[in-house]
């Protein structure tokens, strides 16, 4: 037995002495055949090949997606800023905007899924898909289903937490509101463990299914999705608000916030202005109408992006020209 | 905003003015339009058509400490006069703001900083007013800026960053606003050291500087920030230090703005051949240097062509640190062998 750790123990060792052998060519004569090299190639500065990949790489999948989110610091002496770098963002973030990792929605349509509404509309309905569960919106239990309760769930984890609303500042929270339903006369998160699984399937056997049978597949995932979304005057309402905001931890100053005159009375103006054309495409009539149109998915619901993706990508399109 | 909303009598002006009431001291410097009611949300946001992300939100706490705390939002957002608005149209950072310039007591603007730009290396004209050779690629304001934050320094029994509440104490024997107080002791200790640390500065620079393709198109001779990070003041910038040069202090006159910036073979550069000794032997710096001194590799490349005094030195060190550790490497290797298999052999037993 000790014979066969002292083996063990000089096996460990020599691997140990070969990872630093490694290391110590990589920092020494490495640095002088690649310094060889590039000057033998022509050019001793910087090749064409060498600006030719540079740009290549810069269009990578790997580039523009994964490495896309940089982060920076900012060294103010007394405290250090590190935020997410935005290329030619002026105002400072200090703040992560995390995904939601629980979302089955977000897991296809992303933590802003609201580009192709009207132009003046989708940075508000991702704002508020920030701290909000898609189903919330996109979801309208019918009959006995309904049941009015709403809590709030991690959006790391998925569990169901207690309200993040009071000390945070508005908007802020690590969490988002979902609905619950009946189900067998059980009280059950909409979003349940059945259809999270359902949907993780669907994606890891995309490839492999015929036309059917992802239309099939599209079809039952967003059986939830009710064709008109919620609107925006529903909860910003002081008359029976469709979202409980006091059970769901909001104090008394934030619900009269929320349904004050100045935030409805926005809301009016947008709808007045935008909303029209977001709900009812294709009846605008003066030009600058039509360019909203042009812009608007022809059915606003998440599930139609999905559904549609010719439909979506042609109106895309449309839009950029 | 305000202007508009009455002339245009409204029911929300009533609730804006109502809500103004509310909101603390501090919002009221910038947002008068009561912007962050939407703003303060960090989730407006939207991809836009090229695949950017635009995230709109305004995080107040930290933009109350920055250099434009107390300019309106609409006095950069000038396109924005009502809610709803439009999609707000980029910033002229040369805009005149509300902001009196108290020496001439005239409105601010950063006009003059257009003037020194254009008169720059870095200016998309040449001399003769036309378009430069790959004036694309020169830096527009937000390629170097963003909202500069206020880094407050105390003195009072040694100099440490951060606020000096004994200071802003004898300020207030005399002046009673709080938000003056604070941004003016911000303002002023502020300027009297590096509104950045170097690192975060030559990260601004190397954003071009250290592209090949761009350093390339304008026939510079090396990658400038990463060159800078091999020297031994870019280490000692990595590793935080505020005393170590970056590369203002050696490519801006002193007395000079930055924005003030010259090509080396312009006789009004700091870094003209016959300017250089001044920038070492400054009094904070090196102050007996000579101009053989400043006139050393300042930015070396290992590159046997370029820099070949750099090259054989660096490359004596390689050898005698890869020819030391590599050999000892290799007895240790051989040493573990022999251990592992004490009776190997290649000879033939007899």
């Amino acid at each position: 037995m000790k014979n066969f750790l002292t083996k063990i123990y000089i096996l460990a060792f020599m691997a140990l002495v070969t990872y630093f052998g490694v290391i110590i060519w990589n920092l020494t004569f490495a640095h002088l055949i690649h310094e060889y090299h590039e000057r033998h190639a022509g050019n001793v500065e910087y090749s064409e090949e060498d600006i030719a990949q540079q740009e290549k790489d810069k269009m990578s999948f790997e580039q523009v997606i994964l490495k896309s989110e940089k982060r920076v610091k900012n060294y103010l002496g007394y405290r250090v800023l590190e935020q997410q770098y935005i290329k030619g963002h002026f105002h400072h973030i200090g703040f992560d905007v995390g995904p939601d990792k629980y979302s089955y929605c977000s897991s296809c349509h992303g933590d802003m899924p609201h580009d192709n509404v009207t132009k003046d509309m989708r940075a508000f309905l991702n704002m508020h898909a920030f701290f909000i569960g898609c189903q919330t919106c996109h979801s309208r239990p019918e009959g006995e289903m309904t049941t009015g309760v709403y809590q709030w769930y991690d959006r790391e984890t998925g569990e169901i937490v207690s309200s993040p609303v009071n000390d945070a500042s508005p908007g802020t929270y690590k969490a988002k509101i979902i609905p619950f339903v009946l189900e067998n006369d059980a009280l059950v998160r909409i979003d349940s463990k059945e259809r999270i699984e359902f949907v993780a399937q669907y994606r890891l056997n995309e490839k492999d299914l015929s036309e059917g049978q992802r239309s099939k597949a599209k079809k039952l995932i967003h059986s939830v999705v009710s064709k008109k979304p919620v609107m925006c005057e529903e909860c910003h309402s002081k008359e029976n608000p469709l979202l409980p905001l006091e059970n769901l931890g909001y104090s008394k100053r934030r619900v009269d916030s929320i349904t004050s005159t100045e935030v409805v009375g926005m809301i009016k103006n947008y709808t007045k202005f935008y909303m029209p054309q977001m709900l009812h495409p294709g009846v605008a009539d003066d030009a600058v109408q039509q360019e909203q149109v042009q812009q608007a998915t022809p059915v606003v619901p998440v599930a139609s992006e999905s559904a549609a993706p010719d439909a979506k990508h042609q109106a895309a399109g449309e839009a950029e020209e | 905003m305000l202007l508009n909303l009455i002339k245009r009598p409204h029911w929300s002006f009533g609730a804006l003015l109502i809500a103004l009431c509310l909101l603390p001291g501090w919002v009221l410097a910038a947002d008068m339009g009561n912007c962050l009611l939407c703003h303060k949300y960090p989730g407006l946001s939207r991809i836009d058509n090229d695949g950017k992300m635009k995230l709109m939100f305004v995080n107040e706490e930290i933009f109350n400490k920055s250099v434009h705390s107390k300019v309106k939002c609409e006095g950069c957002h000038t396109d924005i006069t009502k809610i709803p608005h439009e999609p707000a149209k980029p910033v002229d950072c040369l805009t005149v703001c509300h902001i009196i310039e108290p020496t001439s007591e005239q409105k601010f603007s950063h006009k003059s900083v257009k003037t020194f730009i254009d008169e720059s290396v870095h200016s998309k004209i040449d001399q003769e007013g036309k378009l430069k050779k790959f004036s694309e690629d020169m830096p527009t304001c937000k390629d170097c800026h963003d909202n500069p934050l206020f880094r407050p320094l105390a003195f009072v029994k040694k100099v440490r960053p951060g606020i000096a509440e004994d200071a802003m104490g004898r300020c207030r024997v005399c002046h009673e606003k709080e938000d003056f107080i604070f941004r003016f002791y911000n303002h002023i200790t502020t300027r009297l050291h590096k509104s950045r640390s170097p690192l975060n500065v030559a990260e601004a620079c190397g954003k071009c500087h250290d592209d090949k393709a761009l350093v390339k198109r304008h026939g510079l001779t090396v990658m400038a920030g990463s060159s800078y990070a091999e020297t031994f003041h870019g280490k000692a910038a990595n590793l935080l230090s505020e005393t170590i040069p970056d590369c203002l202090d050696c490519h801006v006159v002193k007395g000079k703005s930055v924005h003030q910036m010259y090509g080396n073979d312009d006789p009004r550069s700091s870094t003209h051949p016959e300017n250089r000794g001044a920038i070492c032997n400054s009094v904070d710096c090196h102050p007996k240097a000579s101009v053989k001194f400043a006139n050393y590799q300042v930015h070396p490349v290992f590159n046997k062509d370029q820099s070949p005094v750099v090259y054989w030195f660096t490359t004596f060190f390689y050898v005698l640190t890869g020819g030391t550790l590599l050999p000892l490497m290799i007895i240790l290797f051989l040493d573990l062998l022999r251990r592992l298999f004490p009776n190997a052999t290649f000879r033939r037993r007899k």
